[in-house]
């Protein structure tokens, strides 16, 4: 079992696929450890990306520190193991709280990555975030690790996914209960409160940038994302289909193929971000297509925006017309 | 230090854990949790009148509570190692005041808030519970809520410690904490090994 032994601690790892290839970190979210990159993982690494995935400082396996985790922490750890992997194409994907810190690595070292992958991320905490994060703390100070995972599920997954998984959903929780640490879990969540805005700071990005969010999530809702996408100059935000918030979890072979036609173009030198907005192909192997003009991406209903036209109404109900 | 790498066990046809088991590790819970009763009891003044005087005396209700849990719960052997280990643990809990803070007596609180910090975080004795044991034997549900109030009880220890009064001695808080951490889980890691349930 690879250990990687950082400044702040000592950091569980694994390596997955060819060792001379083009390379993709994956940083987890809250509660998330390395295992749960399985699925997602293997669809790189089909496409033949070397795959890096490790435990947060504070989560899984890895050091917990007893009082304080700074984020400024995670991002060294992040520097150190993509030190450790050489002079390669280093894609560094991050998901909810992975993804602040890949937006913070990328701000921080600007020039030693070939490509970034927000997913399910944010550069701001507006009221709602921060109501919603202070009512997680809260869940996971009364009532435990179980607590709130209880609370993560339903915001994390759709109704299909929760019907068709009920029955390891109280193994996974167990298994989330067992490696995470109620004091880790807080640390980690407590590094949000002093959190300034990294917005003004996301034009020095200068990697090739692919934000991916998924349509229905309400966790971090599109809005959060594609200030993302207005501020990263290189950049694209693509909208994974019918997917909640933990869509490589969900979606995983989806968006792992998402995440590796990214990288592919950006090493072909096909990638043309020019803050364009795509819709994700519904199945592996399709294609991506432009969001339609003149209609705001932002509104879950087709609302025209104010200089559009052309569009065809919708045809009406029989119902509703009478 | 070795990862524990086996369950409490084995489990009895009734689906609970051995007496020898339950006995050395109630004894341990009842040795810590008891320093920390103790502790919170010299500490809590006759006559409530800080806002900080009604968490401690929450704290101490709660830890009375985990001890007669334990005391009531538990399926009791005679263990002949319990005479030696108990002065190990005892000595332990002895106060070890923090170096560089402002006096003697917060140097104490840092070390009582350092050492409640190990005992409610460090030791999770739910985390041993096979899957196959009796959800509804008292042992088990012994252990299941002194881990849960452990996590709760922690919020105070957090308070404190990560508090804006403790700021400017941040890394002697730490390290204290440290200390603690590392010397709870010895004690722990050590009980469990001679249970037979991490690598040598």
């Amino acid at each position: 079992m690879p250990w990687l032994k950082c400044k702040s601690g000592r950091i569980h790892y694994e390596l997955a696929g060819p060792e001379d290839g083009p390379v993709c970190v994956l940083v987890n979210g809250l509660t998330q450890y390395v295992k749960l990159w399985l699925p997602f993982r293997d669809g790189l690494v089909a496409r033949g990306f070397q795959v890096a995935s490790y435990d947060m400082l504070g989560q899984g396996q890895s050091d917990k520190p007893r009082l304080f985790i700074e984020q400024e922490d995670q991002v060294d750890v992040l520097r150190e193991l993509i030190a450790s992997l050489g002079p390669r194409p280093i894609f560094v994907g991050g998901i909810s709280f992975g993804g602040v810190i890949a937006l913070r690595y990328a701000i921080e070292h600007p020039d030693t990555i070939a490509g970034l992958v927000p997913m399910s991320s944010f550069a701001e905490i507006p009221p709602q975030l921060m109501r919603l994060g202070m009512a997680m703390r809260t869940a996971l100070i009364l009532g435990g690790t179980t607590y709130l995972q209880d609370l993560l599920f339903p915001m994390n997954f759709s109704n299909a996914w929760l019907e068709a998984k009920a029955d390891i959903i109280g193994l996974a929780t167990h298994r989330g209960w067992l490696i995470n640490d109620v004091y880790a879990l807080q640390n980690l969540m407590e590094s949000f409160l002093n959190f300034q805005p990294l917005t003004a700071k996301l034009s020095a990005i200068r990697a090739p940038t692919m934000i991916m969010t998924g349509e229905f999530d309400f966790l971090v809702p599109r809005a959060l994302q594609d200030s993302l996408r207005t501020h990263i100059p290189n950049s694209e935000l693509v909208i994974i289909p019918r997917a909640y918030h933990a869509f490589t979890l969900e979606r995983a072979d989806l968006a792992a193929y998402v995440m590796a036609r990214f990288a592919e173009d950006v090493m072909a030198g096909r990638f043309v971000g020019k803050q364009s907005i795509w819709i994700a192909p519904d199945e592996v192997g399709g294609e991506l297509t432009p969001f339609p003009a003149g209609f705001d991406h932002l509104r879950t209903i087709p609302v025209r925006l104010p200089d559009a036209g052309g569009a065809e109404p919708a045809p009406q109900p029989e119902a509703a017309a009478s | 230090m070795n990862a524990i790498n086996a369950l409490l066990g084995p489990i009895d046809e009734d689906g609970r854990v051995p007496a020898r088991q339950q006995t050395r590790i109630a004894a341990f819970l009842l040795s810590a949790h008891g320093a920390q009763a103790r502790q919170l009891a010299t500490t809590m003044p006759m006559h409530l009148r800080q806002p900080w005087h009604i968490e401690l005396h929450a704290q101490y209700c709660r830890e009375m509570e985990i001890l007669s849990l334990l005391a009531h719960s538990t399926t009791w052997v005679y263990d002949p190692h319990l005479a030696l280990l108990s002065w190990q643990w005892e000595a332990a809990w002895l106060p070890r005041p923090m170096q560089g803070a402002a006096d003697h007596f917060h140097g104490l609180l840092v070390d009582m808030a350092a050492l409640g910090h190990a005992i409610h975080a460090g030791i999770r004795p739910a985390a041993l519970l096979p899957e196959n044991v009796a959800p509804l034997d008292p042992f088990v549900q012994a252990l299941r809520r002194i881990e849960f109030e452990s996590g709760r009880l922690l919020q105070a220890q957090i308070l404190f410690l990560k508090g804006p009064q403790l700021a400017d001695v941040r890394a002697d808080v730490a390290a204290a904490v440290e200390r603690r951490h590392q010397q709870v889980g010895e004690l722990w890691h050590a009980i469990l090994q001679g249970l037979n349930l991490v690598a040598e």
